[in-house]
Parts: structure tokens; sequence; C-alpha cells
């Protein structure tokens, strides 16, 4: 960044004594543009020293995927964009069979169960109860009067979220894969944690009747950003940065116009 | 020398995985674990008809009556119950098997709707108030052959159809509903008196008490009725009680009927080819469409443009259509389900398919069956969702909360719901377990 062209340094009007056309001697003031010496880089420095960044949804050790980081003016976007409280998209993998002390498969082994009755559609028939609790949850926290006729259109739309503080929600599910004993979930949730949803996994392994551990958690998708803007480990130079700045730029202003 | 004293230290990765697959194996349900069907009951407990004797008389001192079960609550029963139905303060259940004992009544019993039950106090008089799910004995000629397929309550009456024996009705019979000759200054309560009806021109295969009247639907697609008429509900072109099922006319003769329907004082009638005949009480509305007057005596087809109508419920005030593409139709008075606004329309309204869990994520959920209570509604979906939606009245949407329910809502019930039958405080609900 600092090796970048900087702006040109800024100019002032200066009257400067110079020596006057014809007659010697006599001293005129004759205004001239002159740099500002303040503003030299050799007195100045290197513009940027520190960057501040700021971290948007926090994302597990253990857990991978998109991350929201927001830099310099950008921070007073992470507060808006949290306020809007939008869903995340998580790939959950799971594997039946096994149950940690920490939901996770590097836990300690605390049980081992059978798993040959389990179905995809048993399976489908846990997550829609899931998704049933959870929507009934939604209504609740979001704090809006349901005897309005206004509620009643936000719920028909399906629009109605809290808009504030709750406990984690989860809004769909659907399951991607099964091939026993693993499976994959795909989960849109708002105000989680990712040991939430390991303990979700955890959670759909006892309705089962066995068990289940948390082989993966992987965001796709905060909000606005999805997994095709977000930046490899690969890219992590100024060009491409600032060219997500600049794609990712119109998408939040829009979200952000359309919530606020 | 060898380090007994040595502490272990951590486990290295190799005694890890050993340990682990040295540990034992549990297994809590087979591969041919079979789902269990069990009964939910919720909404006003006094008059006894959700079955469980602790809500009225607490077992332990300390403990307080339970007046109303704001959430479902599990019933124990002896055998599966394939069919239920909630009158006004009682309810049957019905199972299909050949033993002896195949329907159980509880609630109120002063008409005597749930059979004579003998008290233990004293053996000549009968209960009035049934706390637990009680035998109801019918008078059988080969109780260990016939199945009973269906029940169905009204106000103070109930109709128990079997496959062989025709209909068996009792309770009160001051207006004819029981299908028997009504007795002058008859005594309701701790009688005897199970009527039995045969003479229909086919099988009877679905029995429907209104509020004070009884329909019958035969195989042959007919339907009969008989009880009171002063709002026409009877359908028989007068406003008189009739005590013998009669066969109805009006637009419905020679169409064949799929299903009928009736809780309050007005019926619907669906035929094969999806159209809807109404006939009754039209104060709320519920036949505007057709006619001017509030009373209907004779079945007049209903003209509505919105499908292939699949299955149809009528409600007290409301009254609920489904459509053969899983759309739901309300219109009556009341709480018809699309916010405060809607109180009354002639017109079906759609209730849009988003309320009942339709979404982009799962595109395939529909509404499967349609029931109504007094002023409530009931949608199971295909998914095995329960949506309530009307006047709580009593906590009987049992959603938990006490206000009543403007738009669908969902009823968490720990398991696939296969079917529900609503009443005027209380629902019954028979589930799968997962």
């Amino acid at each position: 960044l600092n090796a970048a062209p900087e702006r040109a340094p800024r100019q002032r009007v200066r009257f400067l004594p110079a020596p006057a056309p014809g007659g010697g001697g006599a001293v005129e003031l004759l205004p001239t543009r002159v740099p500002v010496l303040a503003d030299h880089p050799l007195v100045r420095g290197p513009r940027f020293r520190k960057l501040k960044i700021g971290v948007g949804h926090r994302l597990d050790v253990k857990a991978s995927g998109v991350f929201v980081l927001g830099i310099g003016h950008g921070n007073k976007l992470l507060t808006d964009l949290y306020n809007c409280h939008l869903t995340k998209v998580y790939t959950v993998g799971g594997l039946f069979g096994k149950a940690t002390d920490d939901f996770s498969d590097t836990g300690n082994l605390v049980e081992k169960t059978t798993f040959d009755h389990i179905t995809r559609e048993k399976l489908e028939r846990i997550l829609a109860v899931i998704q049933g609790t959870n929507q009934k949850a939604l209504l609740m926290y979001s704090n809006i009067d349901m005897k309005t006729q206004e509620a009643y259109e936000l719920a028909v739309k399906g629009l109605i979220r809290p808009m504030g503080k709750s406990p984690p929600i989860i809004t769909a599910v659907r399951c991607l894969q099964f091939a026993l004993p693993e499976f994959q979930l795909e989960i849109h949730c708002l105000h989680e944690t990712q040991q939430y949803l390991r303990k979700m996994v955890h959670e759909v392994g006892l309705e089962l009747k066995s068990s289940a551990v948390c082989t993966q958690v992987r965001r796709i998708r905060d909000g606005v950003f999805t997994v095709d803007d977000a930046l490899p480990r690969t890219q992590w130079n100024l060009q491409s940065i600032q060219e997500a700045i600049r794609n990712c730029q119109l998408k939040v202003e829009t979200e952000l116009e359309k919530t606020l | 020398r060898r380090g007994l004293g040595v502490a272990a230290g951590p486990p290295s990765t190799r005694q890890l995985r050993e340990a682990e697959e040295a540990a034992p194996v549990f297994q809590y349900a087979g591969k041919a674990a079979k789902r269990k069907d069990r009964v939910f009951v919720w909404g006003f407990s006094y008059s006894g008809a959700l079955g469980i004797p602790s809500f009225v008389r607490p077992d332990a001192g300390w403990k307080k009556p339970r007046r109303i079960q704001p959430t479902p609550y599990r019933l124990e029963t002896e055998e599966k119950i394939s069919s239920a139905a909630c009158g006004y303060g009682f309810t049957l259940l019905a199972s299909n098997t050949r033993d002896i004992t195949k329907v159980w009544g509880m609630g109120l019993n002063k008409d005597s709707q749930l059979g004579f039950q003998r008290s233990r106090r004293d053996q000549t008089k009968g209960y009035e108030y049934v706390l637990e799910p009680s035998p109801i004995p019918l008078p059988l000629e080969k109780p260990q052959q016939t199945r009973v397929l269906q029940v169905s309550c009204g106000r103070a009456h109930s109709l128990v159809l079997t496959d062989s024996e025709g209909v068996f009705t009792m309770g009160n019979n001051s207006y004819g509903q029981c299908g028997r000759k009504v007795v002058e200054d008859e005594i309701y309560s701790g009688s005897h008196l199970i009527h039995q009806l045969k003479e229909f021109d086919s099988r009877v295969v679905q029995v429907v008490c209104g509020q004070d009247h009884s329909l019958f639907r035969t195989k042959k697609g007919t339907v009969y009725a008989c009880g009171w008429g002063a709002d026409g509900q009877t359908g028989l072109g007068h406003y008189n009680i009739t005590s013998v099922p009669t066969k109805l006319h009006g637009d419905i003769a020679g169409v064949n009927i799929i299903q009928v329907s009736s809780y309050g004082d007005c019926c619907l009638a669906v035929s094969d080819e999806g159209d809807v005949f109404g006939w009754g009480n039209s104060e709320y509305l519920q036949l505007a469409s057709v006619t001017e007057t509030t009373q209907v005596n004779v079945p007049r087809h209903l003209p509505f443009n919105i499908g292939k109508v699949k299955e149809a419920a009528c409600g007290g005030t409301g009254n609920v259509v489904l459509t053969e593409e899983g759309n739901v139709f309300v219109w009556g008075y009341g709480i018809l389900g699309k916010g405060p606004n809607l109180i009354e329309t002639a017109v079906p309204e759609m209730i849009p398919p988003s309320l009942f869990g339709w979404s982009d994520f799962s595109p395939d959920t529909r509404v499967a069956h349609v029931r109504c209570g007094l002023s409530q509604f009931a949608a199971l979906t295909n998914k095995g969702e329960l949506f309530v939606w009307g006047k709580n009245l009593r906590g009987c949407l049992g959603t938990g909360r006490k206000e009543d329910q403007y738009f669908p809502w969902r009823v968490t019930v720990p398991g696939e719901v296969v079917d529900v039958a609503c009443g005027v405080d209380h629902m019954v609900s028979m589930v799968r377990s997962f």
C-alpha cells in the first residue's frame, strides 16, 4: 500500500519575494504556487503505518469458510451489517456411530452406537421437525405482535426475523448427501456459534436413536458474501483485495438500504 | 528395571485409536424398529375430555388441578387408536382391533353420549364425568369379528360406524339425532340404550355429527340425515326434526359424494368430481355465494372456481376446503387465517402455502388434510406437521400461548401427525413416533 503512488503534495499560494523586472534592488511580491513542505514524503514518512481491521461474525478454530473483515472506514459498515441480522449458510458434515464430549471427531470418545437402522427419510423427518421448532422460535423472538395484519403479511413473505438479541435460530436445513455412516447438511441460521451447530449434529444423532459427531463446519455464505467473493490464501494481495472490495460494495449498500 | 512407578502420561494416538476400537457398541434401536403410534391431547381438561384424571383430581395433595393443557400431552392407550372424535366436552377413541373393547370414551356423560359407565360406588347409577378412557360396551352380534371404522361426536350424542353391523348411536335424542323416535321426557343420563341403524341403501362409509343432527354417507355416494332441522341442516327440504335417517336430494341427487363434513349447523359435501355442495345455516355467509337467505334446507351446489376440491371441513362459523393442488381456501366469519383484517367473506380466499411450511427449500410441502373445530381450523401437511389457527378457546390450539391465532401456526408435536380431531375446547391427535 505504501508503495502505491501517493497523492500529489498540496499546493498553496505564497507570496514570495522575487526580484522585480527592471530596476535593481526593489523587491516585489509575486504570488506563486509552492508545494507545502509539510506534505513532503521525506518529512511525513510512509502514509500507512497501521491498518484498522475489524472482524465480522466469529469463526471457530476448527471451522472454515467465509470470514468477513472490514478495513479502516469499513468497520462502521460492520456494525450496520450486524444489525441487519442476515442469515449465514453452513455445510456441516457429520458421522454416525460415535459420540464425543465436544461433539466433534477429535474429542474424547463417550459412546459408540449402531446406525444401520438410519435411513434418509428418517433423517429428513427429524430435519423437518427441527425446522418447525425453529420457525416458531423465529416468530416468537421477532417481537412482532402476532395480532396485526402486518405480522401476517411478513409471515406470508417469510420476512419475519428477530431484529435484536436472540438465541441461535435455524431458518432452514437440508440434507445434501447421505452415505452411511457419513452425511452432510446445509444449515441456514442466525445468531449461532459453530459449537452450537456441532451440538445440533449430536442432537440429530440422539433423535435417530444413535449418536453422531460433526466432522466439518464450513461457512459458505455470510449475509451477502459468498464463497465466490471470498479470497483464498493465495490471493491475499493488494490487487485482489481492492477488486473484491469494489465488487462487494454495491451489494453491501443495497442490502443495508433494504434493511435499515 | 521396569519403571512401574512411572506415571502414564497422555495417551498416544495409537493408544487412543485402540481404545476407541475396543469400546463397546450400544444398540438403541434395531434395524426393524417399528414406529410407535401415540395419542396426544391438549385443551380444556376439567370436563375430563383429555382423559388424564390427574389433571382434574391430582394424585398428590400438594399438586393443583390443571384446568388447561396448553401444549400436546401424551395419552397412554392400550391399543393403537385408528380414529378419534371430539365432541362438546367429551372424546371418543376407537381402535381397529378385533378384541371385545373397541371404543373408549372420556369426558361429559350427562346424556349417556359415552354409553353407560357403571359407577363403582353405586352399581345402579352411571358416571356423569368420565375422567379416563373407559371402554364403551357396544351391543355387537359378533364382537370378535366386527371392526369399528370411525367414530363421530356432536354436542350431546355420538355415532360409531362398524364395518358389518351398521351404525350405533347413543346420547341425547331430543331432536331425533340418534336416529330413533323421540320419546317425550326421556331421561338420557344413565341410560343403557344404544340404538343400531342398518337400513341404508348400501354400506355406510362415513358418519358425521353436527351439533344436534347426524349425517350418514353410503358407499353409493348418497347422504342420509336425521336430527334437528331448524336451520335446514338436515337438508330434507323442511325445518322440522327428523327421527329416522332420510335420504337427501336437492343438488346432490344422483351425485357420487365422497366426503361429508359438519360440526355446527352448516354442512358441506364434496363430490368425486371436485364440486362442493352446502346446506344448513348460512347466517355467517357460509352459503351466501348462492343465496341471501340465512337458512338453506336443500343441498345447493356452491359454484366456486378454485379447482377440484379434495376435502372440506365445516366449523361453527367458518368453512375450509382443500383442493387437489394442495391449496387451502377459507370463507365464512371469524378468524379465518389471513390476518386480523379478514373477519368475514362469502367467497373463498386462499391461504398462501408459504404459511404451511412451503418454501424454496421444500417445494413439495403441501397440505394433506384439513379439519375444523367450532372456531378453530387445523391443517396437516404431507411432512407430518400440524398447523392450527382460530380462536384459542381455553388453550385448545395447543400452541402454548393464550392468544387467538390469526394465521396458521405450527404445533410442536414429538412425532409425525397422522390425524387430528378438533372439538370446541380441546383437540386430539394421532401421532407416529420417529
